[in-house]
């Protein structure tokens, strides 16, 4: 294939491509659909398009956003198994989102979700960081470390509530679109969040792929890599936490789509940003609707957490042994 | 008579490669290309740095590299030099002292503006993370582009005369992680060149290459200097390289200048003993009139 520049006219009909693959598949997710089969009045019918229409845009706005956040995390810890759920963000948010749900207020939660996703990614930071340079496979441990902390943090406070709130809590920890009820408004928060993040990592990818080369590079190149981290690092953990905060701890979007569209892309960040944001809303979509027929046809709920944690821990094994191994290495 | 002047009279007859910069450069003026950037002198004065509190690893240094000039910066193991690259760069900050770029300190630039001027090689740079070698070679553009990151073709084709100048055109679509050492290290300076820099500082950049392309890369710097009318400062391990190609030699030890001149000058036994604490035996290049280095054991 004969490269080409990026030009203007490439990247918008690249944008157009990519909403051409998510508009459809959410419109046939609200019209199909997987679970509500009970056709009966126009108002009942009107209520389920309303309802699946919310668990759509729950899922295009989560998706969205785990993919951004995994592909900026990835970026700038020069990492390629980083992402929000591996690294405990997902979990420094979810304790932070139980415990200010039970004892703050509903509304406090998600604010409390996003400033435990960002004190994560802080310490992981710290952790990893020494003589300047981060370290891969500290950074991974640091996250599994961060993250079975949090799961007894968690488990902990599973065990002190109420009974009642035990099997709530469990349900919301597996990463679940749309069974809390209608939450429109931080439905809006997390897709402003993504879109927002979107454009911002679309001015941003130049500098991303000048530090995935090298930080002194990137430096010599004229990108200011410590601005460039910490805005990077506190957009990531919004999206992070916000997501949490909606939908629970959802792992692996964040690692399995921004690879996947390596695979199709390349490595350049400027062609990855605004695919990872639609094909991120597109693939949870798509999770989620094979969720829904799964429900439809054994009347039994999964969530769609387990899904994709089911399809990516295989992933990771499959990126840590293969693909990424002698990238691990070099350094 | 100075080694050049030799060389100058010996006229301008087909030579090998690593004469040609020498002959055309020299210590005499350089002469400057049509579309040549203005000749940038780098200038460190006073320049203190540490990376921990009381561990000094520049102690006060100061040094000139002409604008138009080749200079290297020698020395022993953990003298500096990296740090010192570094700070010329502008990448790490001194603790005192400035890095002055055509008479202005280097942190009254842009950090834009200043990697339009300033080109670095980095001693060896994480590869495998896909980029062809054409991509990574556009990146040298980033200080020229806008925002989003697009393109012109006038970018384009910068980076083409960098592959043609770095002779690294016919791998461009290949991944840079699959390229021997030596072809990657011409690609980070081909990469330095489509930047279209005023000044080029280069770490170590041939300690992966063999002794052809040791002499390739040399000789592609003495281009710069020659041809385009670049400052280039190279940190070097090599002395005998160094004081075949430079014009000028700083010769750093424990943080500061030990000595500063022509190879002539500083190339000497009783100036590079004390500093590499080991014997030596220098020699003059017949070719090239220029001094030879040959280290001895150390006597018992």
């Amino acid at each position: 294939m004969t490269p080409r520049p990026l030009t203007p006219a490439r990247y918008v009909a690249s944008l157009v491509a990519w909403v051409a693959l998510w508009l459809p598949v959410a419109a046939v997710a609200v019209v199909v659909g997987g679970r509500l089969w009970t056709w009966g009045s126009r108002a009942q019918m009107a209520d389920v398009l309303w309802l699946r229409l919310e668990w759509v845009a729950t899922a295009s706005a989560v998706g969205a956003s785990l993919a951004l956040a995994g592909l900026a995390m990835q970026a700038l810890l020069r990492n390629p198994l980083a992402e929000p759920y591996i690294l405990g963000v997902s979990g420094g948010a979810g304790l932070a989102y139980v415990l200010g749900s039970l004892f703050l207020s509903v509304a406090a939660a998600p604010l409390l979700a996003m400033a435990g996703a960002m004190a994560t990614v802080v310490l992981v930071y710290a952790i990893a960081r020494r003589r300047g340079r981060l370290q891969p496979y500290t950074l991974l441990l640091a996250g599994v470390i961060l993250n079975a902390f949090y799961a007894a943090g968690i488990m902990l406070v599973t065990a002190v509530v109420r009974p009642e709130q035990r099997g709530e809590i469990a349900v919301w920890m597996m990463g679940n679109i749309g069974a809390f009820g209608p939450q429109w408004p931080l439905i809006g928060v997390v897709a402003a969040l993504a879109a927002g993040a979107g454009v911002l990592f679309a001015f941003l990818a130049k500098g991303f792929n000048l530090v995935a080369v090298g930080e002194d590079t990137a430096g010599a190149l004229g990108v200011r890599v410590h601005r460039l981290r910490a805005v990077t690092f506190v957009a990531a953990s919004l999206l992070a936490g916000a997501s949490v905060a909606l939908a629970g701890p959802i792992g692996f979007v964040g690692l399995i789509c921004p690879h996947v569209l390596r695979m199709l892309l390349g490595p350049d960040h400027r062609r990855l940003v605004p695919a990872a944001l639609f094909f991120g809303a597109t693939f949870l979509v798509l999770a989620d609707l094979a969720a829904c027929f799964w429900e439809g046809a054994t009347n039994r709920a999964v969530p769609v957490g387990v899904l994709t944690a089911m399809c990516g821990g295989p992933f990771f094994i499959y990126l840590l042994r293969t693909r990424w191994r002698k990238r691990m290495e070099v350094r | 008579m100075r080694p050049d002047d030799a060389q100058a009279k010996r006229g301008g007859s087909p030579h090998p490669p690593r004469n040609e910069g020498h002959e055309r450069g020299g210590y005499g003026d350089p002469p400057r290309g049509n579309l040549a950037p203005e000749p940038a002198t780098l200038e460190a004065e006073g320049l203190r740095f540490a990376y921990a509190p009381g561990e000094a690893v520049l102690a006060g240094l100061s040094m000139t590299a002409p604008a138009g000039r080749l200079t290297a910066v020698l020395g022993p193991n953990g003298s500096g030099k990296t740090t010192l690259l570094k700070v010329l760069v502008g990448l790490l900050a001194p603790s005192a002292g400035e890095v002055r770029l055509a008479g202005r300190p280097l942190a009254s630039y842009r950090r834009a503006d200043l990697a339009r001027r300033l080109a670095y090689v980095p001693q060896e740079t994480l590869a495998a993370v896909g980029f062809t070698v054409r991509e990574t070679v556009l990146m040298g553009r980033s200080p020229h582009v806008g925002a989003l990151g697009f393109e012109s073709e006038a970018d384009w084709r910068a980076a083409r005369e960098a592959l043609r100048l770095t002779e690294t055109e016919r791998f461009a679509e290949r991944d840079l992680a699959d390229l021997s050492g030596g072809e990657r290290q011409r690609v980070l300076v081909a990469r330095a060149l489509a930047q279209e820099p005023d000044v080029v500082l280069l770490d170590e950049p041939t300690s992966f290459l063999d002794i052809r392309h040791q002499h390739g890369i040399y000789g592609l710097l003495r281009h710069l200097v020659g041809e385009e009318g670049k400052t280039v400062v190279t940190v070097s391990h090599d002395l005998s390289l160094a004081a075949a190609y430079a014009d000028a030699v700083v010769l750093v030890a424990r943080g500061e200048v030990a000595a500063a001149g022509t190879p002539l000058e500083v190339i000497r036994p009783e100036v590079l003993e004390p500093v590499y604490e080991t014997p030596v035996e220098v020699r003059t290049d017949e070719a090239t009139g220029r001094p030879l280095v040959l280290p001895r054991p150390p006597q018992r």
